[in-house]
């Protein structure tokens, strides 16, 4: 029987397979990473137009610079494992308890992600005010201070804000792993004899490892970029996102903030590298 | 059995941290007092009629609305032909042009928006709205990218061997048969990409100009001055919005498959 896809050469033969990818890669490279490049070009140049790295050594071995990129890796970390801590017995309970509920669970750790980033510090600004109603509670209601507490601009609470913003993230990817362990693996342990602590601690969490390992990078990487929180909700934080957004509105030294995001590039790009391995072992 | 009470009373609370400050700018929105305090003490519309009277807002509603309907469509056109081929390819670099694809989700993007804002500027194209366009398309064509991938890789290969067994050219086959096919895909990828544009900040902020300033940059420096409830009501409304937009997603594509998309 002819086939009718034989009668005329398909249109694969005439132009190469690889052609629909194209664009996309094209429009990349220009919009991307040209400006990229030309960024880190543009932290490359001498005082006198020609190469310099006086920009990186200034970045580098100056005591304040150096403290701002420690606080960037830093701040990062800690929001990382305030959020794994309080990321995983969600991820948990989503996977294995929450049954049907588990469509509006999703639902509730998405939607936050859709909400503009003003919104959630605002609602924090009103919240933790001097006057509002944390404060008033503890206050009036409770009678635990005589005085409110002073909360707004300080580190705990920009640190408590990028964790509301980035503990979504943390769940979805450690409830994706949690959700391919194979239950007959727990079962066993337990008609072993292993109590359901023992379980957890032995079968279930270095199973779920990977799923933190991933939602630690991705955690990790966000809130080394994120700087409208610091921006809006103060706390002291000196870090690279906030010092390249004080370049550029206020000191306005365009070469400086270009190597500091050649920085905070190359951190981001260890991130990744490390997110590809870590996806990679999964066979994903 | 108590572990397992301790654990949902932990969920509980935990979704009492996630929404609490998202339903107290919810409430401070119907306020009808002049300032941002919770409780309020009474109920109106009034911050919402001071959006629609206040120009800059809706101007910038404007902006963010074409802007992200714009860099939606280029990131489709773009990602989706790409995703296809992504999907069924067997070629070994294929895995690095995805992963090249999916990069701007991993690059902070205040660099992205820095960077972009120089390089724009020296090509010519300069703080204009079509630089505003180009640049949220590199941010929103990934998740395009993602979405499709996704659902075309999860269908067999023999719906279109079929339409092409039946005697369809490819061009008939892509429109009958794989576009009906990966349809959910699109919507909940441009559903993402149109959000993440609405909402971007770290981009758009340097972009700043009387024809490119979007809502979140307006919101920005509106806050830095004041504190009434306008910024609440306009959140509000950001909120319906996007809830509107995730229902959408869940019914097209199915909100446990987004998992992967956010």
């Amino acid at each position: 029987m002819p086939m009718a896809d034989l009668s005329r050469p398909p249109l694969r033969r005439r132009m190469p397979g690889w052609l629909p990818v194209l664009p996309a890669v094209l429009f990349l490279c220009a919009f991307f990473v040209l400006p990229l490049i030309d960024n880190a070009m543009r932290s490359f140049a001498g005082p006198d137009g020609g190469f310099g790295l006086h920009r990186y050594a200034l970045l580098l071995t100056d005591r304040f610079n150096l403290g701002v990129i420690a606080e960037t890796v830093i701040l990062s970390s800690v929001v990382t494992v305030i959020c794994a801590l309080i990321g995983y017995p969600v991820a948990y309970y989503l996977v294995r308890h929450a049954g049907r509920w588990s469509g509006l669970i999703i639902f509730l750790l998405i939607a936050p992600l859709l909400t503009s980033i003003i919104m959630r510090t605002y609602g924090w600004q009103v919240l933790l005010a001097r006057r509002g109603l944390v404060n008033n509670f503890l206050v009036q209601d409770l009678g635990l201070l005589d005085r409110p507490l002073q909360m707004l601009n300080t580190p705990g609470i920009a640190i408590l804000a990028l964790v509301h913003v980035l503990v979504p993230y943390m769940v979805l990817s450690i409830a994706t792993v949690l959700q391919g362990i194979d239950q007959r693996l727990e079962e066993g342990a337990q008609m072993l004899g292993a109590s359901p602590w023992r379980t957890f601690r032995e079968v279930t969490l270095p199973l779920s490892l990977d799923g933190i390992g991933t939602g630690a990078i991705l955690v990790f990487m966000i809130a080394n970029g994120s700087f409208v929180t610091l921006v809006l909700l103060g706390g002291g934080f000196q870090t690279l996102p906030l010092l390249i957004y004080q370049q550029f509105t206020t000191t306005r030294d365009f070469g400086m903030a270009s190597a500091m995001s050649v920085i905070l590039l190359a951190i981001a790009m260890a991130c990744l590298y490390l997110q590809l391995r870590l996806v990679r072992r999964q066979g994903v | 059995m108590t572990g397992r009470f301790a654990l949902a009373a932990f969920v509980v609370a935990f979704f009492g941290f996630i929404l609490a400050p998202i339903l107290v700018v919810v409430v401070i929105s119907f306020t009808s007092a002049g300032y941002a305090a919770f409780p309020i003490p009474g109920w109106s519309l009034r911050w919402f009629l001071r959006i629609w009277e206040y120009e800059p807002f809706l101007d910038a509603m404007w902006t963010s609305t074409l802007v992200a309907v714009l860099s939606t469509l280029l990131s489709c056109l773009l990602a989706v032909p790409a995703a296809l081929w992504l999907a069924r390819t067997r070629k070994g670099w294929a895995n690095a042009v995805s992963t090249f694809l999916l990069s701007p989700l991993s690059m902070p993007m205040i660099v992205i928006g820095f960077s972009s804002l120089f390089f724009m500027t020296a090509i010519g194209i300069g703080i204009s709205f079509s630089a505003l366009v180009l640049t949220h398309t590199v941010v929103c064509l990934p998740y395009v990218l993602r979405t499709v991938t996704a659902v075309y890789r999860s269908l067999p290969p023999a719906f279109e061997e079929a339409a092409a067994i039946l005697g369809a050219g490819p061009v008939r086959a892509f429109r009958e048969v794989t576009l009906p096919l990966i349809r959910p895909g699109i919507a909940a990828g441009a559903l993402f990409s149109f959000l993440t544009s609405f909402d971007n900040l770290p981009v758009s902020f340097f972009f700043g100009s009387a024809q490119t300033n979007t809502l979140p940059v307006v919101m920005l420096s509106y806050i830095e001055n004041q504190f009434d409830p306008s910024i609440a009501a306009l959140s509000t409304l950001q909120l319906v919005l996007a809830l509107v937009c995730l229902l959408v997603a869940d019914r097209v594509y199915g909100i446990r498959k987004m998992m992967v998309a956010a």
